[in-house]
Formats: C-alpha cells, structure tokens, sequence
C-alpha cells in the first residue's frame, strides 16, 4: 500500500464509520474521527505489516488521541496521560486507530446495554443486542465499516458478541498480550481481545499487539505470536467434544450449526472425539463472585479525587467518594460493586470467595485432563443462543449473566479460546468455539482457518 | 430473601457508594438473587470432586512475578496531572477538608 492508498483508505474509513452512526457504536465524534484518521494515515510507517488498516478501540483502552471513557459518565470526557501497549504497538506496525467503540460500562454486561451513552444495536436487526461488553466493536467490524477492532475480554466480551454478529473474536492466552492501559475490571481475568472481519484479519491484529511487555508483569516474556499458514486440511488434529457444552435446552439451530460444523473438521480429517469437562456448570457462579470481587477492588480508584468526574456541593471526604460513585456509576456496576464487596466481606469470604477459588482450580484441571489425553483444541457453541431482543434480559441479572455460560470457562483458566461464524439461524449469526491450549492460539489459528474456508465454501455451493 | 434492605446499607457503606433509600428493596432483591444463584458453589465440590476443599486457588499468568531492576524511573505522563484530576493545585489533588471524614456515616 502506497501513502496515498493509506490516506484513501483514511477516508473511505471515516465515511463508512459515518455511515453506521445510527447502531451507536462509535463514541468518538465523524469530525474527530476523520481528523484522526487523516493525520495517523500521512504519519503511518509504511513498512509496518497493518500499514493502512483502520482498526476500533473499545473505549476502556487508554489512547492519547481520544477521551477513555469506560462508557461510564463518571470518566465522561477523560483523557488518560499515556496509551495502553497494544495500541503503541498497533501505531508501530503502521495501523490507523479509528476512534473508540461503545461497550457496557467498565467492560460489565453481556449485551452493551449498560453503557451510559446509550445501547449499542445489532447491525441485522436493529430491535436486538449485538452481544457484549465489546458490543460497538462488534458491531463496527460486522457492519464492515473496519475490518478490525479491539475488544477486552473478563468473562466472553469479544467472543460472545463476534458470535451475535457473525464475525471472529479472539481471546488470547493469560499473559499473551499486554494489559498495560486497559482499565482494569478483574485483574486475574482481563485481556484485550480482537474482533475480525474474517480469521486472518482477526489473526493478524493478534500478532501485532502480542508478545512480551516490561510494563505488565503478568505478560509473559515471550515473542509475538507467528501467524501460522492456511492449512489444505486438519490430519493430525484431534478435536475434543465437551458434552457439557451441548445440553438438552441448547437452541436447536446452534446445535445444528455446530453439527455441521463438526461434520466439516471430519471431513479436513480432523479427528473428533467426545470428551467431559465436568465443572462447566459451576463456571458462572464462580465468575460471578471472582469477577465482582476483583471489580469491587478495582474500582476502588474512582473515586472523585485523582480523575474522572466529581460529585459538586460536597462537604466532607466520605461524603465525596460516596457521591460521586454513587451518581457516577450505572445500575449494573453498582451491583457488581456490592456484590463482590459482600462476597469477600467479613463472614461471607470463606462461603463464597474461597470456593469460588477451589472451584476455579477444578475447572482448569477439566481442561489439563482433556489435552493430557491427547487432544489438541476442543470444540463447542459459542453462546447457548442467537443475538436476544435488547430490553430481553435486562430485569434478571442472572439470565443475563448465562449468557457467558460457554465462554466464562477459558476466562477462569486463562487458556485462549476464539469464535467464528459457523451459519445463520433466521438470518442471526451463530458463533462456533475453538478453545485451545494455553499459548498455543497458533493451532487454534489454524483448525479455524481451514474451518472458515470450508463453511465458505459450503455456503457458496 | 438472602441480603436484606440494612444489610445492602451496610455493604454500600464498604464501598463507599451512595445508595438512594428507596432503591434499597430492589437491590436486596436483585443482590439475593445473585447470591442465592452463586450459593450452589457450597454445594459443589465438598470431599467429593478431585481436590475438594484442600484445591490450590488457580492464578492464571506466569508461575512467579518477574521483578524489575531497583531503580527510580518514573514512567513519563503524555500530558499533565492537572489535565485529567477533578481539582488540582500546586502539585496536590484538592479534596473537602478531611477533619469530618471518621464518622463513617452519610452526612448528606
């Protein structure tokens, strides 16, 4: 790509994302967005290997070019003083960041309705949720305005709306890439994520951002990810069927998705074997203590005195973190923040921390006994569900949290796990899961490469 | 109901975050729900599943913290601290006097 073709694509970006600003996806202003993109696209290094890919930020990645707002209203406005790795690391390899995406306040919600700027709609049908917390970034790449875009991942926030909406999401391995300016939410659990238009636009962003970071001591040091090569077929690969994954209330048309999806890895040569992971029902009560927890702990910083917004007319110090977190918080971080304080509040710790901890152990021993058996990836639906009606889940926070049921697994076990579309229910997107062995997204990569390109071809015959 | 409407008050005080009173029986409520949800951890594992009770806590990332060479190098600010804090002056973040804060009760 020549200068000039960057800066095409700069502007053809801008008007495409001008373009979908009715889904409410984008929080950064067309104008600015334009004006960014322009001056990143003549100041872009033309040997770096995304010269001219425009790619979305989720606007819990601190960036110096735009506002980082959590979409909440208490850091409405916030400029953080430095930029987070993975975007320095973007910038390094010549890609144009295309303006912060919309996502579920502090990255805590499965549908992107809890942003304090408003929800976020699906790109196919306006009355449904795109998935989330990564909603907009979801929903700019689906409604191929960018072909990439960051996302973060607590719980399933990249994987589950790629697979609402139909395009990939990938979470890495724990420690794979930097978390250095992504606003932290449960520590033990946040990574940035990347959502893809197709596997290897997804893939190649991956590559970018991975790899070593002196400023996060949980990155590991380890080099970047290599991309590895669309494989003609999958011999050699053994792929693990969890039975768990699969239950009686599973929606008839994402079973059927994934049984066709199963078909086609028989047919690349895979071989498939049925396996068990028997604590995957416990997954989400016990993200729904750890990850509250880690939140309550977390937050903790917001609180009116060193940034973000601040509660006026106060009078005392108590009274100032009082009310600004009160007025600055929504409804579903607030009760993230009390749950999680009373989960590890005196008397309650050892009920319900302790065991959720004992019972995270049990969950990555499901996954270490399944490939010290010999299998390379395992396979299963992303959600139990096509993209739901927005308003839907909205009054029983639990039904809302089942909706991570199949994704909040990998986030408690740190090992890396990826969606991609594997068919369409009345015209909704199904996503299809590959879940992989910890820093080994490489044959994750791969299996869903050759995957891709056979739903594609299926689809097109 | 698991978490009663005093006991949200108390819990919100911890986290030093107003809560409207009214909105007190609807957050007992939905926070019961929650916990009576997450309460089927207590009934899992016990001496039964591999590892019961005695399980390690899982921490996922590397298997021992790195530590960074003992020397001062703060990490340079793209812009200034006043440019982001709600109140700030002469090198300090400005807050209400702190002589009323240990009474640990709402005074609005």
């Amino acid at each position: 790509m020549t200068g000039l073709e960057a800066l095409t694509v700069a502007k053809a970006t801008a008007t495409r994302l001008s373009k979908v600003r009715r889904l409410n996806a984008l929080l950064t202003p067309a104008t600015t967005v334009r004006k960014a993109l322009v001056a990143q696209a003549k100041a872009a290094h033309p040997s770096g290997v995304l010269y001219g890919m425009p790619v979305a930020v989720k606007d819990n990645i601190c960036t110096l070019e735009f506002p980082t707002t959590c979409g909440s209203k208490l850091l409405e406005g916030y400029r953080s003083p430095y930029e987070a790795t993975v975007i320095t690391k973007l910038k390094a390899a010549g890609a144009l960041i295309a303006g912060k995406a919309n996502l579920d306040e502090f990255a805590m919600g499965s549908s992107t309705e809890h942003s304090a700027f408003g929800r976020v709609l699906h790109p196919l049908d306006r009355t449904r949720v795109p998935g989330g917390s990564s909603g907009g970034s979801a929903a700019l790449v689906a409604a191929g305005a960018v072909p990439a875009a960051l996302g973060s991942e607590t719980g399933g926030s990249v994987r589950q709306p790629a697979a609402f909406c139909g395009v990939v999401g990938i979470k890495p391995t724990y420690g794979r890439v930097s978390r250095y300016g992504l606003v932290a939410f449960g520590s033990s659990l946040d990574q940035v994520g990347v959502l893809g238009r197709s596997v290897h636009d997804a893939a190649r962003v991956f590559s970018v951002i991975s790899g070593r970071d002196a400023r996060d001591n949980t990155c590991e040091d380890r080099d970047p990810l290599r991309l590895p090569t669309v494989p003609e077929r999958l011999e050699g690969f053994v792929i693990g069927i969890p039975k768990e994954y699969f239950p009686v209330d599973l929606h008839p048309g994402v079973r059927r998705a994934c049984d066709r999806a199963i078909r086609a890895l028989k047919d690349l040569g895979a071989a498939v074997r049925d396996v068990s992971l028997p604590h995957t029902a416990y997954a989400i009560p016990t993200y729904y203590v750890i990850a509250p927890a880690e939140a309550s702990s977390n937050l903790a910083r917001f609180d009116g005195v060193r940034y973000g917004n601040r509660a006026e007319g106060v009078t005392t110090l108590a009274d100032l973190y009082r009310r600004t977190r009160g007025a600055g918080f929504g409804a579903e971080v607030r009760r993230r923040i009390l749950v999680g304080t009373y989960v590890l509040s005196s008397g309650y710790y050892d009920a319900y921390y302790r065991k959720a901890q004992q019972m995270r152990a049990l969950l990555a021993q499901d996954f270490r006994n399944v490939f010290d058996r010999g299998v390379d990836l395992i396979f299963t639906p992303t959600t139990p569900t096509t993209a739901f009606k927005a308003g839907e889940r909205t009054k029983d926070p639990v039904a809302m949290y089942l909706a991570d049921c199949f994704t909040a697994p990998a986030n408690l076990t740190g090992v890396p796990a990826m969606s991609l579309p594997i068919g369409r229910v009345k015209g909704l997107p199904v996503g299809g899961q590959f879940i992989g062995q910890p820093f080994l997204e490489d044959d994750m990569i791969e299996a869903a490469y050759a995957l891709e390109r056979a739903i594609s071809a299926t689809e097109e015959a | 109901m698991s978490v009663t409407p005093e006991e949200v008050r108390q819990i919100a005080r911890l986290a030093e975050l107003s809560v409207d009173e009214e909105h007190l029986p609807e957050l007992a409520a939905q926070m019961s729900r929650i916990v009576d949800y997450v309460a089927q951890l207590a009934e899992a594992g016990g001496g039964g599943a591999a590892g019961g009770d005695h399980a390690k806590p899982f921490i996922p990332g590397p298997d021992a913290v790195k530590l960074r060479p003992d020397v001062v190098a703060p990490q340079p600010l793209e812009g200034k601290v006043a440019d982001f804090a709600p109140a700030f002056r002469d090198g300090f973040f400005l807050v209400p006097k702190l002589g009323a804060f240990d009474t640990g009760e709402e005074t609005a």
